[in-house]
């Protein structure tokens, strides 16, 4: 053994060396180196957890974000709709509402005028009868009595004689149409009425007729008018 | 030249000792040439292939150790 | 195109070397050293008459110096690469300088360790380092210029050099050899790896802590490895084989001892007479020499490599018990 070196003293001193240098770089050295290699795998380890909550959540943002877009969608789509409904039924309301504007408008200004016609055709009434009375003392050359030629014209134009309609039979309806060539005075309208059994009368000027009453009831007409007259005559003459 | 018959005896023993490390030779060179010819073959397998191929070369080699060893005790006369 | 100006250059200085290694070597001689197995004592007498009461003389031997050296060393870098480690550890995970460059080499270690141990690696891992670390150290510092060259001169017991006064207290050793009144050197430095009792240390602490880490491993049963009585009265002729392989096993462990401990230290004893033989047959033409130190670099990482390499394997082996081998294969 001496020949070869070994001895025990040196022996331990290198064992000590040894232990010395353990000691050391595992303190030192490979703990730190250890720790750093571990926190490093924890940290890449945290980073790609991360990452993939991250994208994880991204995906269900975009989830959630398609999913919002397309409810938005369907209720602009819905909305635009309504909106459209509402504005086809407002503008047809507005057309309606002008319309029947309109068709009142006109009714009423052909009202007025009917009013305007009757009015202009009642001051005539006065003229033509006056007239007439004229004309006939000059023809008969004899003073008629004025009232009785009053009388006799206005029986003629309303057809209305001693508060009786002189064609009016018993008629029956709902609603009668009385046409007259001159516009009937309030007593004669009345008049009329009495002796149509109607509940409503509706009076008409046409001058057409010339004189006497023309009463529509339903679908029978009734035609007491002098034109009718003359054409009745004009039919037997032939 | 002087010195006994003993002495001479002692070197020739160590040489002769040194002998059985052409075996370890043979050994060290054969499990190289097998490991090498099997990463060539393989390269994946190389640091497995490695650390058996050591494994195997250091038991080759503690035969050529013994012989050194037992030439080291011929040589300074431990025994 | 830097670097092929700069290379003719390089290999000037390396030519100059090589010439002034012819001239040198023909004014100082190179003489063949004496080659001894032991380590050189630096002074004869003992620093310990009974080192720690019961072990004996313990000589001032120059393997001593250099040991000092290397711890030195080892605890500097470990001190630095301990305090880049601190400063990375508590900034950003990133090494930096001395830290890095000692973690790119451990991790690589660890990872070796890793993939052949599994989870013990971190039991194993500072040994396999450790070892492989300080006798990479042992074995490199051998090479530095002065090991071996450098010393005192002692008074030859028997065949001598002659010496000649250089001036200073110097002396320069000249090749002439005397029969009596010569000299011999004793270097100041000498390898710790071409020192027994370095090899045998590593090599008993491997060893014993190869048995600590299986008994850690395994508990008592690590013991079944050697006395291996499982299959004794089931089948009781492989049974008794079993116990006499358990047996060959323990005889085994003894030789890694000694295999670990002459391994290492034969390789690197070579080396050094490998280096003097021929500087001291060749003379002035010192340039051989210089290309076996060459190759001593790659022996000496190469030893330091298996004998940490064999140590983990071993080690890696005793975590993994015998029975439960067959299982997991």
């Amino acid at each position: 053994m001496e020949a070869l070196g070994i001895n025990f003293g040196l022996l331990i001193v290198q064992i000590i060396a040894f232990a010395i240098v353990f000691l050391t770089l595992n303190a030192w050295v490979y703990k730190p180196m250890l720790d750093m290699m571990e926190s490093r795998k924890q940290k890449i380890a945290q980073g790609l957890e991360d990452a993939r909550v991250a994208s994880e959540a991204r995906a269900n943002a975009e989830k959630e974000a398609a999913k919002v877009l397309a409810e938005a969608q369907a209720e602009a789509g819905k909305v635009v709709r309504d909106a459209t409904e509402r504005a086809a039924s407002a503008g047809k309301e507005v057309k309606a509402a002008a319309e029947a504007e309109a068709v009142k408008a006109r009714e009423s200004a052909m009202a007025e005028a009917e009013l305007e016609r009757n009015r202009i055709l009642g001051d005539l009434r006065g003229q033509v009868a006056a007239l007439a009375i004229a004309a006939a003392n000059k023809l008969v050359g004899d003073t008629l009595d004025e009232k009785k030629q009053r009388a006799l014209i206005d029986e003629f134009f309303s057809g209305v004689k001693g508060g009786k309609v002189v064609v009016a039979e018993a008629l029956s309806g709902e609603s009668a149409e009385v046409t007259s060539a001159l516009p009937l005075t309030s007593d004669e309208q009345a008049s009329v009425k009495n002796s149509v059994s109607v509940k409503e009368v509706s009076f008409k000027v046409d001058p057409a007729i010339l004189g006497g009453l023309v009463i529509k009831v339903g679908d029978k007409v009734l035609d007491g008018s002098v034109a009718g007259k003359l054409e009745g005559l004009r039919q037997t003459l032939k | 030249m002087d010195g006994s018959i003993l002495d001479a005896m002692r070197y020739v023993g160590a040489g002769l000792a040194m002998i059985g490390a052409a075996g370890a030779g043979i050994g060290i060179g054969l499990s190289v040439q097998g490991a090498l010819t099997g990463m060539a073959r393989n390269p994946d397998t190389y640091g497995n292939l490695l650390t058996n191929m050591i494994l195997g070369i250091a038991f080759s080699e503690a035969i050529a150790i013994y012989c050194l060893v037992i030439a080291f005790l011929m040589l300074f006369k431990v025994v | 195109m830097e670097t092929q100006k700069r290379t003719p250059w390089r290999r000037w200085i390396v030519l100059a070397l090589m010439i002034a290694g012819f001239i040198l070597g023909g004014i100082f001689v190179p003489v063949q050293p004496e080659i001894a197995v032991a380590a050189e004592k630096l002074i004869e007498e003992p620093i310990a008459e009974n080192f720690l009461g019961f072990l004996g003389p313990l000589y001032l031997v120059n393997t001593l110096p250099t040991l000092a050296v290397t711890l030195v060393l080892l605890l500097l870098i470990a001190f630095f690469a301990n305090r880049s480690l601190k400063q990375s550890q508590n900034t950003d995970l990133v090494p930096r300088g001395i830290g890095n460059l000692v973690e790119a080499i451990l991790e690589m270690l660890y990872n070796l360790t890793e993939g052949s141990a599994g989870k013990y690696a971190k039991m194993i891992f500072p040994w396999f380092a450790t070892i492989m670390i300080y006798v990479l150290f042992a074995n490199l510092l051998k090479l530095i210029p002065g090991f071996e060259s450098i010393g005192v001169l002692h008074h030859a017991h028997g065949e001598g050099h002659t010496i000649a006064e250089i001036g200073g207290g110097w002396a320069n050793l000249l090749p002439a050899k005397v029969e009596e009144g010569g000299y011999i050197l004793a270097p100041f430095f000498r390898g710790i790896s071409v020192d027994l009792n370095f090899t045998a240390s590593l090599a008993l602490i491997s060893v014993v802590m190869i048995q600590v880490i299986g008994f850690r491993a395994q508990g008592i049963g690590y013991l079944s490895k050697f006395f291996n009585t499982r299959r004794m009265f089931k089948v009781p002729f492989f049974g008794a084989m079993d116990f006499l392989v358990g047996l060959l096993e323990l005889i085994s462990e003894i030789s890694k001892i000694l295999s670990f401990a002459f391994r290492l230290f034969g390789n690197m004893f070579a080396g050094i007479v490998l280096v003097a033989i021929v500087a001291g047959l060749l003379g002035k033409f010192s340039i051989l020499p210089a290309m076996i130190m060459m190759f001593e670099l790659f022996v000496g990482v190469i030893q330091a490599f298996v004998f940490g390499m064999l140590t983990m394997v071993f080690m890696a082996q005793a975590t993994q018990g015998h029975g439960e081998e067959h299982a997991e294969h």
